[in-house]
């Protein structure tokens, strides 16, 4: 893929995320977080060219949510696009706008991602998938999940423990953001392993929450982002793939992850990242459980295969590790589904903006972001100080 | 102390109607007239896939070719859900705890995600032999395969 123009976020907001904000309905969370980015990047409604929404209204089952855009997020009169794409909406969401820019269709492009799932039927959104075929042999995204394990585990001798350690350190790092759903930060690998399988060997306390919240980040042209904003992050590089249709056409999914595998391939060279454990500051992964994050360690090419639980265990990816992996506390901590995938791109720029605060990573320069949907559907994002 | 907000439930009870498709409409004929799981194969690649799909989508080549499968195979992945999922052939949660399995019939290069009779972790593993057991009496739909037993030697 070619870059015609540079393309930076100069803004980002998001919503407190919990388990249920009743208090507002979805059109005032959208505003919340759409809210929150303009006043981050200093600009009004009218700076706004276009408007990306990411979210699954099946989940909702309230068609057509970008009408929230109008007056949630700036939208009214301007070009309005929905990205609609399970886990990956709000990766794609922000590909979507950064290509907008960078394309030159746009100067200013605000994403905003939302989803409320107290309000909707999540599982049942989930299966309302191929009605020939999934429909009948359907056990949600941790029943799936929970099958491509048992292959990873099997294959790399990956143990329980070191699953539980990810999800240790994911809740430690939520305990320094205050926006993050679940705080756990004394939580133990024993306590992990202690709470309820939901799918062997997925725990409980493993697994990502259910969450309410919402997502924004403000995209612009260089020459906008040059005026607008003391440190822009340049969006360095991005690349999505997806997969065939049934989860059983995917070899061994976690084990080989080519999705995830050739997206990095592409965005490294794009972004010219040859060593990523060693160039890249900060990483914003979407792991929705706990499993996950080990297997994408080896797909993104933080070790060798078979290495991700020496990773883990060595402390490499904590806070004060080489690569501080999701100092947000990730998706196990936060998942408003659509704006799950914003999260990941907003927290990387507000590393690199230096906004971090309690868990800013010191001199973050090079970030890195991905996203996860759908049968194994991937998203890589990097975002730089430096403009190239 | 700020006075509650109001919630506004909504429910439907709606039903739709989907083209199934020439190869799954053939596919299913032959599982309930005949018993047969029946895959497409890839002119190109020889790939077979189930389920069933007019094109391999690897190779953008046109699939005609029709080949039994199974009905035993071999187990490729394997969990035991005790979260009680929503099954939405009944709008019901299914009850647990079940076996699922990744099966790979033998003849297919797909698996195939179905589920299990066994719900003893300890009596699971990667490699076991299974056999699809079928319904009586069948109707045409995925629901003729019950579920896959595990063959102990």
């Amino acid at each position: 893929m070619k870059w015609r123009r540079r393309v930076a976020v100069i803004g980002t907001g998001q919503t407190e995320h919990t388990r249920k904000r009743d208090d507002v309905s979805q059109q005032e969370l959208v505003r919340e977080a759409a809210r929150r980015a303009l006043a981050d990047a200093e600009m009004t409604p009218g700076d706004i060219d276009a408007v990306v929404l990411a979210n699954m209204e099946l989940f909702e089952g309230r068609a057509l949510p970008e009408l929230w855009c109008a007056e949630g997020a700036a939208g009214a009169g301007k070009p309005v696009l929905k990205i609609a794409t399970g886990g990956t909406s709000g990766t794609s969401g922000a590909i979507a706008g950064a290509l907008q820019v960078a394309s030159g269709m746009f100067d200013t492009v605000l994403v905003v991602g939302f989803e409320k799932q107290s309000e909707g039927q999540t599982a049942a959104g989930m299966a309302l998938t191929d009605p020939m075929w999934d429909r009948h042999v359907a056990s949600a995204a941790i029943g799936n999940f929970a099958l491509s394990i048992s292959q990873y585990m099997a294959e790399r001798g990956v143990t329980q423990e070191q699953a539980a350690k990810v999800a240790v350190k994911a809740r430690r790092n939520a305990a320094r953001n205050p926006y993050a759903h679940l705080q756990q930060p004394g939580l133990t690998v024993e306590q992990v392993l202690a709470s309820s399988v939901l799918a062997w060997p997925i725990h409980m306390l493993e697994m990502c929450p259910t969450s309410d919240g919402a997502c924004a980040l403000v995209y612009a042209a260089e020459e906008v982002a040059r005026r607008r904003c003391p440190r822009p992050a340049w969006v360095r590089a991005a690349a999505t793939r997806h997969d065939h249709p049934y989860i059983g056409d995917l070899d061994r999914r976690l084990v080989t992850m080519r999705t995830l595998r050739d997206a990095a391939r592409e965005a490294y060279a794009q972004a010219g990242v040859t060593e990523p454990l060693e160039q890249f500051d900060v990483a914003e992964i979407y792991e929705p459980v706990s499993y996950a994050e080990l297997a994408w360690y080896e797909a993104l090419g933080f070790c060798k295969e078979g290495e991700a639980g020496r990773l883990i265990e060595d402390g490499v990816t904590a806070m004060d590790g080489q690569l501080p992996v999701n100092p947000s506390g990730g998706v196990l901590s936060t998942n408003p589904i659509g704006a799950s995938g914003v999260i990941r791109t907003a927290e990387a720029a507000l590393q690199l903006h230096g906004k971090g605060g309690q868990r800013q990573v010191p001199g973050a320069r090079l970030a890195l972001v991905t996203g996860y949907g759908v049968y194994a559907w991937s998203d890589v994002l990097i975002l730089s100080s430096d403009p190239g | 102390m700020p006075q509650p907000l109001l919630r506004v439930r909504a429910s439907l009870d709606l039903t739709w109607h989907y083209a199934a498709g020439s190869h799954f409409t053939r596919f299913f004929e032959a599982l309930r007239d005949d018993g047969l799981i029946l895959a497409l194969r890839c002119p190109a690649c020889r790939r077979v896939y189930l389920p069933p799909r007019p094109v391999c989508g690897n190779c953008f080549r046109r699939m005609e070719e029709w080949v039994p499968v199974g009905p035993q195979g071999t187990l490729r992945a394997f969990t035991v859900v005790h979260f009680p999922f929503l099954d939405p052939t009944t709008g019901q949660p299914r009850p647990v705890p079940f076996g699922m399995g990744l099966i790979q019939l033998d003849g297919a290069d797909t698996t195939l995600n179905h589920y299990l009779d066994e719900t003893d972790l300890g009596r699971l593993e990667l490699g076991l032999r299974v056999e699809a057991v079928l319904r009586e009496p069948r109707q045409g739909d995925m629901g003729d395969i019950r579920l896959f037993r595990v063959l102990r030697p």
